[in-house]
């Protein structure tokens, strides 16, 4: 059997919480979140705030804190979820209550060089079960559009209650995206001699590949890895950005995560635009009624029709307290 | 070399003392090689006049304290100014001195900003625990 290579797909984790200090999870000392990045089995690679949250590129992936919201996604073979008790632990040491949790993940590409818990998406919805709190009342676990599908979207939620704690107006959209065309992806490797910084050459990337174009009110953290790979965070007032691209022939894969309000379309075009991918799959966590979530759906077959992508399957789901997620996949016309 | 008292600062910085020696006397050099933090509009100004008349390379570290980012890169902004006592290393917090913040368009924490003789030479926004002491030996004078 062939040797695995770098797993692209990350695994997404999401924590509400609240309380009454307005800093929140920003208080959380540096040693405190190597801790819990220790437990991932990653590390801090560069950093910056703004008014609103904290952005830190890690060795595999990102990790956003807000003073009451957590996202942390990672890629490769990254235990993320035995990040959860020390998380839990230095909330509740802050004074924070959790509110809600989603898991969530697309299908990996090499499921069987993952570790414990992440060797199936049962032993992940266990895993979760266990570690939290029954103060999480509502929980839900779904594989979208279905088990049997070669491409899914996985997700998990837990929610003390029933009303979402998603910012009305505003949206979460997640692009997985595949078989990347080769030239393109070609510019996410280090050139032979460099020896620049991992965060100059990452500056570089993010200019020649049309990365810092894609919103050019977002400064952008761009992180070139040895001898190929590229992550970057953005930050634009409140709402965060983030890239992870695995170039390699083969197993290529890039991923794009931001939220936003109706610009994550233009967003989503722009994207498309620097990897052209052969296969796109885009996951959008809406809050409000049926209408919301058709008109999301189409919107996005808007945006990525004209881009030469058909839509291949089409799933949605209420995820009580956690809002609803919308799953499409897309396939190039021709590759 | 004694107490200079009030000493027009011109006269001290004529070349007479080698590179990297630190001047008894000068205000706020409490501390050999020690990070400057400046708490009002006045101390900044002084702290800047100052560092662009002696032409060494000032750095100055933007931060605010419920930034996980700038906590990070606190004891590196530290070390390094322990390393290099020539250089002149200025913090601002954002919140204690938000004019100064604002007029420098300080949007992300930390931001580094080099300066030489009153002019922008660097600019670094986040914390990068590599390149930082980079850019530091970059612009240093020789």
């Amino acid at each position: 059997m062939a040797v695995p290579g770098f797993e692209g797909f990350e695994k997404r984790l999401e924590l509400h919480f609240s309380g009454y200090d307005p800093l929140g999870l920003r208080r959380l000392s540096i040693d405190d979140l190597q801790q819990v990045l220790d437990a991932v089995q990653c590390s801090i690679v560069s950093a910056a705030g703004n008014h609103s949250f904290d952005a830190y590129v890690l060795s595999e992936s990102s990790l956003f804190l807000y003073p009451h919201k957590i996202i942390l996604k990672t890629c490769g073979t990254t235990q993320l979820l035995r990040s959860i008790p020390s998380l839990l632990r230095h909330a509740a040491d802050l004074g924070l209550r959790l509110r809600s949790c989603r898991y969530s993940r697309g299908s990996f590409i090499f499921p069987a060089a993952q570790p414990f818990p992440h060797t199936s998406f049962s032993d992940e919805v266990l895993f979760l079960d266990a570690r939290l709190p029954a103060t999480l009342r509502f929980r839900k676990a779904s594989i979208m559009p279905s088990d049997a599908s070669l491409h899914s979207w996985h997700v998990y939620s837990a929610a003390a209650d029933l009303f979402s704690v998603l910012q009305p107006s505003s949206s979460t959209i997640e692009v997985c995206m595949t078989e990347l065309d080769c030239s393109l992806a070609r510019q996410f490797y280090r050139r032979n001699g460099d020896h620049r910084s991992g965060d100059d050459a990452g500056a570089e990337m993010t200019e020649l590949t049309g990365i810092g174009g894609i919103n050019p009110r977002a400064l952008v953290c761009g992180f070139a890895f040895e001898p190929c790979g590229y992550s970057m965070n953005g930050l634009d007032r409140d709402r965060y950005s983030t890239i992870h691209v695995t170039p390699e022939d083969g197993h290529s894969y890039a991923s794009f995560e931001c939220i936003g309000g109706r610009e994550v379309m233009d967003y989503l075009k722009k994207v498309v635009h620097v990897f052209r991918p052969g296969a796109v799959s885009v996951c959008m966590g809406v809050t409000g009624t049926d209408d919301d979530e058709e008109r999301v759906r189409s919107a996005v077959v808007r945006a990525l029709e004209p881009l030469g992508l058909s839509c291949r399957s089409r799933a949605a789901e209420d995820f009580p307290g956690a809002g609803t997620v919308t799953y499409q996949t897309f396939t190039a016309h021709r590759k | 070399m004694g107490c200079v008292g009030f000493v027009d600062r011109r006269t001290l910085n004529r070349g007479r003392r080698a590179r990297d020696q630190p001047r008894k006397g000068d205000r706020a050099m409490a501390e050999e090689g020690a990070v400057i933090a400046c708490h009002s509009v006045d101390e900044w100004s002084q702290q800047l006049e100052q560092g662009n008349e002696s032409k060494k390379l000032v750095v100055i570290d933007f931060t605010a304290s419920w930034c996980g980012p700038c906590r990070m890169m606190a004891p590196i902004f530290s070390e390094l100014a322990k390393k290099f006592p020539g250089v002149l290393f200025l913090k601002v917090d954002v919140d204690e001195l938000k004019t100064v913040a604002q007029d420098w368009a300080i949007e992300a924490m930390p931001t580094f900003v080099f300066l030489k003789e009153g002019t922008i030479v660097d600019k670094l926004v986040g914390a990068h625990k590599d390149d930082l002491p980079k850019k530091v030996e970059l612009h240093m004078p020789k």
